[in-house]
């Protein structure tokens, strides 16, 4: 046989790998995402140049990004532990309407705020208490509560929704520093209180994440739970521990959510947590658990916030707005596969 | 006998390069009908890539292979395998749940119309069973009960399912105790005199001595002998792999010195480990023979805590130890390097540094992490070891066995931990840096740790330990000093009085 030479038409193998091209492939995998908010952004502002790049349109982009932004972060958490959080949407709308229905027909905004992220954690504390201990599959205990906390939701007030806006005084306008609606509506500097929430949030689950023994131990588990566990990390409580950040999360999520509705509704969050699974995937974390970036899922949750609205101001029905919606997080995850991994 | 006449396999000039390394620069070498012709080389030389061109899996950059003098496809691993030749992966690539028969002719069911031909399947199974002198092993048993040396002889069956010409076997005796692989030899010859050639990769030179009719040693990519007879001695097989001499391979045996750190009384946790008493003082090193599935690896784990003991206690400086918790355990000062590394000691796609902190995070944590002192330590523990590469950022997925088995003890020497467990350390690992690790565990030793190691390689639990114990089913049978005994009398101790085919057949 005469081979010489044969060109091997594939990646390189996946036992030996070179290190200076894993590492630049993982930075351009890191930018990829950069690279099409970016492109997304200079796309909005050549097709609508009088709306899209404007300092409304970003402040709305960032508001309504927040509340599925939320939820991303502590997905992130539970997806670097390899499990996963089908009940954030339903969760979510279940804390809405608990806090809701304590403060009808009156009370404070701190009591809303307390009942409604105390409620979401109680409810994430059964998936953790679920799946740390019942050993329950992550997908089968989310699943079971994304189907109960809906229900609930409904129950609370007979499918129907509580208004809040008596904790702002009856009306919209002009939130007082603090009240419920300040939440959704205020803003600081220009910028919207949510909006400040968010990032908040972001920034401290960067920390939490990269930056703390917990968040290595939280990563640790979903890279190699037996490795983990002979390491001395405590498994089972760092696995309890991320779903009922991830219910608290939705707590927060509720409360950014009815502020700037005015109400609680008990059909609101429908298939948010599909937006931020969405977000964490196309973000970079692997499902598989061992790599987590909270920084991508920041990337990913804009990015869904731009094509959002892109695709409305291009008067795009919501029909397309799935397909492509859909598509990107397929384009985007598929991009990012590592190279040459069976 | 005249090479080109009975050639099965001929390897000439091949290369495979990967953008920026070369894997591979001009392997040669030819495998006569029915001999059993031995790999040898250090983690990295290339015999992976080797086998992996021959077996299709990838496709060479130059060369030819030719099997029967007829040029083999190259990357295309069902050509290869419809010409004959077989592999059998050093991790078992079994399913657990499938049957005896379902494994051997997973993907190449006899079908009668579109129907599975069940009968058939096992009546052939057992025939090919049979053949390889094991009708003992029942094909309609599954995967997951039989052990180790079973499910080998099992891969075996589906090499041979396929009518194999040349079986190409990656370190099959790694995970075999040595009752096992005499088993694993008879299966060999039996095949060798059927007119299979056979490729045989180990590390341990002994082997090559016992089955191997000639031997190839590759280094760096190239081959650096080849032809070699099995008979070549030690040194100079050794020399040929690395390039230099290796000085010593076993250090300095450490003497014991200090008072009993580890002191373990009547665990118990059945059926695997029946009451078992130990002690080790700081500075020993304690060697824990026996044959594979005797308890030792369960011994160790419940020492660790991993497993909760039926009954027994493990005092650490006469201090009890609170059961069936690691990190408990880590605190008290144990250090546990498992016996599946990248399973259980390693979280493969970390950084070294990562992999390293990990069980001493704390140390680290001033509100937060302070990762320059984190990398700062961590890589000062790499140094100490050699590890290579030591840059902590590296992947640890990319090293080599004997360097990711580094990057574990790195973990523990970081802690300080008083008592080291090991299971297994030196399993697939080549013989420079086995000497190395063996340097570095009696350094440890003589630095005051206390270490307790669990090998299956009888030289190596004689060269380097100050004691011996020898485990069988469950309980400690014997005891010796390691400079005062033999391979011999260890194995005595350790195969139970049955006899070793009916050892195979046992169930986990």
């Amino acid at each position: 046989m005469t081979t010489t030479p044969v060109t091997d038409g594939g990646a390189p193998a996946p036992t030996e790998p070179l290190t200076e091209r894993r590492l630049a492939g993982f930075r351009l995998q890191d930018y990829a995402l950069l690279i099409v908010v970016i492109v997304l952004f200079v796309v909005g502002a050549i097709l609508k140049p009088d709306t899209f790049p404007t300092w409304d349109n970003v402040r709305n982009m960032l508001t309504q990004a927040s509340v599925v932004g939320v939820l991303a972060i502590g997905m992130t958490f539970v997806i670097a532990t390899a499990g996963i959080d089908l009940s954030v949407g339903s969760v979510l709308a279940a804390a809405g309407m608990f806090g809701g229905i304590l403060v009808d027909p009156e009370g404070s905004t701190l009591l809303f705020i307390a009942g409604a992220v105390a409620f979401a954690t109680a409810l994430g504390s059964i998936n953790a208490i679920a799946v740390a201990y019942g050993r329950v599959v992550p997908f089968i205990a989310t699943l079971a509560m994304f189907s109960i906390a809906r229900g609930i939701a409904l129950l609370l007030n007979d499918k129907l929704p509580v208004g809040l806006l008596e904790l702002n005084g009856g009306s919209f306008g002009d939130p007082a520093a603090f009240s419920l609606m300040w939440f959704g509506t205020g803003r600081i500097f220009g910028i919207p209180v949510s909006v400040y929430v968010f990032l908040g949030i972001v920034v401290a689950g960067w920390i939490v994440l990269n930056r703390t023994r917990y968040g290595r131990y939280v990563v640790a588990v979903g890279g190699n739970r037996e490795a983990a566990r002979i390491a001395g990390v405590p498994v089972r409580r760092t696995i309890l521990s991320v779903y009922v950040l991830s219910g608290l999360l939705a707590g927060v999520a509720a409360v950014l959510l009815c502020a700037r509705l005015g109400s609680a509704s008990p059909v609101s969050g429908n298939l948010y947590e599909l937006d931020a699974i969405g977000a964490v995937v196309i973000g970079g974390t692997s499902l598989a658990g061992g790599r987590a970036t909270i920084v991508g899922t920041f990337l990913g949750v804009i990015t869904f916030a731009l094509i959002f609205s892109l695709m409305t101001q291009l008067d795009l029905s919501t029909e397309v707005q799935q397909v492509v919606k859909g598509a990107i997080v397929l384009g985007a995850v598929l991009l990012q596969r590592p190279e040459a991994r069976l | 006998m005249t090479a080109a006449a009975t050639a099965t396999l001929e390897v000439r000039g091949l290369m495979k390069e990967y953008p920026g390394v070369k894997a591979l620069k001009g392997v040669d070498f030819d495998v006569r009908r029915g001999e059993v012709h031995c790999l040898l080389g250090p983690n990295g030389a290339g015999k992976s890539t080797l086998i992996k061109c021959v077996s299709g899996a990838v496709a060479p950059t130059a060369g030819e292979i030719l099997l029967d003098g007829e040029p083999l496809p190259v990357g295309d691993p069902a050509a290869s395998l419809r010409r004959g030749v077989a592999t059998i992966y050093q991790e078992l690539d079994l399913v657990d749940e499938l049957t005896v028969a379902q494994s051997i002719f997973l993907a190449h069911e006899p079908r009668r119309g579109p129907f599975l031909d069940l009968e058939r399947m096992r009546r052939e199974a057992a025939e090919l069973l049979a053949r390889l002198g094991h009708e003992k092993i029942d094909p309609r048993r599954k995967i997951g009960q039989l052990r180790p040396a079973a499910q080998q002889i099992v891969s075996i069956a589906r090499a041979l399912s396929h009518d194999v010409r040349l079986l190409i076997m990656d370190e099959p005796s790694a995970i075999l105790d040595d009752g096992e692989i005499e088993t694993l030899f008879e299966v060999v010859r039996r095949l060798t005199a059927d007119g299979v050639a056979v490729v045989y990769i180990s590390h341990r030179l002994d082997e090559i001595r016992r089955i191997g009719d000639r031997v190839t040693v590759l280094s760096d990519g190239r081959t650096s002998a080849t032809g070699l007879p099995a008979s070549t001695p030690t040194d100079e097989l050794v020399e040929l792999m690395v390039g230099r001499a290796v000085e010593q391979l076993f250090p300095q045996r450490p003497r014991p010195a200090g008072d009993v750190v580890l002191d373990v009384r009547g665990l118990r946790r059945l059926p695997d480990v029946r009451s078992v008493s130990l002690q080790v003082r700081a500075g020993e090193v304690v060697g824990l023979g026996g044959l594979v599935g005797s308890g030792r690896t369960e011994l160790l784990r419940l020492i660790y805590g991993l497993d909760r003991p039926d009954a027994g206690e493990v005092l650490i400086d006469g201090r009890r130890l609170a059961p069936g918790s690691p990190s408990r355990a880590i605190a008290a000062g144990l250090g546990l390097a498992p016996e599946d590394r990248k399973s259980q000691g390693l979280v493969l796609d970390w950084s070294l540094t990562k992999n390293v902190s990990l069980a001493d995070l704390g140390h680290f944590q001033r509100g937060l992490l302070n990762v320059r002192a984190e990398r700062a330590a961590t890589r000062e523990q790499l140094r100490r070891l050699q590890t290579v590469p030591d840059d902590g950022e590296r992947v640890v997925r990319e090293l080599s066995g004997g360097n990711q088995q580094k990057v574990v003890l790195a973990r523990w020497l970081l802690r300080d931990c008083r008592v080291l467990l090991l299971d297994e350390p030196t399993r697939g690992v080549d013989v420079a840096t086995k000497a190395e690790l063996y340097r570095v565990i009696t350094d440890l030793a003589a630095a005051g740790v206390a270490v307790l190691v669990v090998s299956s390689e009888l030289p190596e639990l004689i060269g380097i330990c100050t004691r011996v114990l020898v485990m069988r089913e469950g309980e400690l049978v014997f005891e010796a000093e390691g400079d005062r005994t033999s391979e011999r009398e260890l194995l005595r101790h350790a195969v139970a009085p049955i006899e070793t085919a009916d050892l195979i057949e046992e169930v986990r």
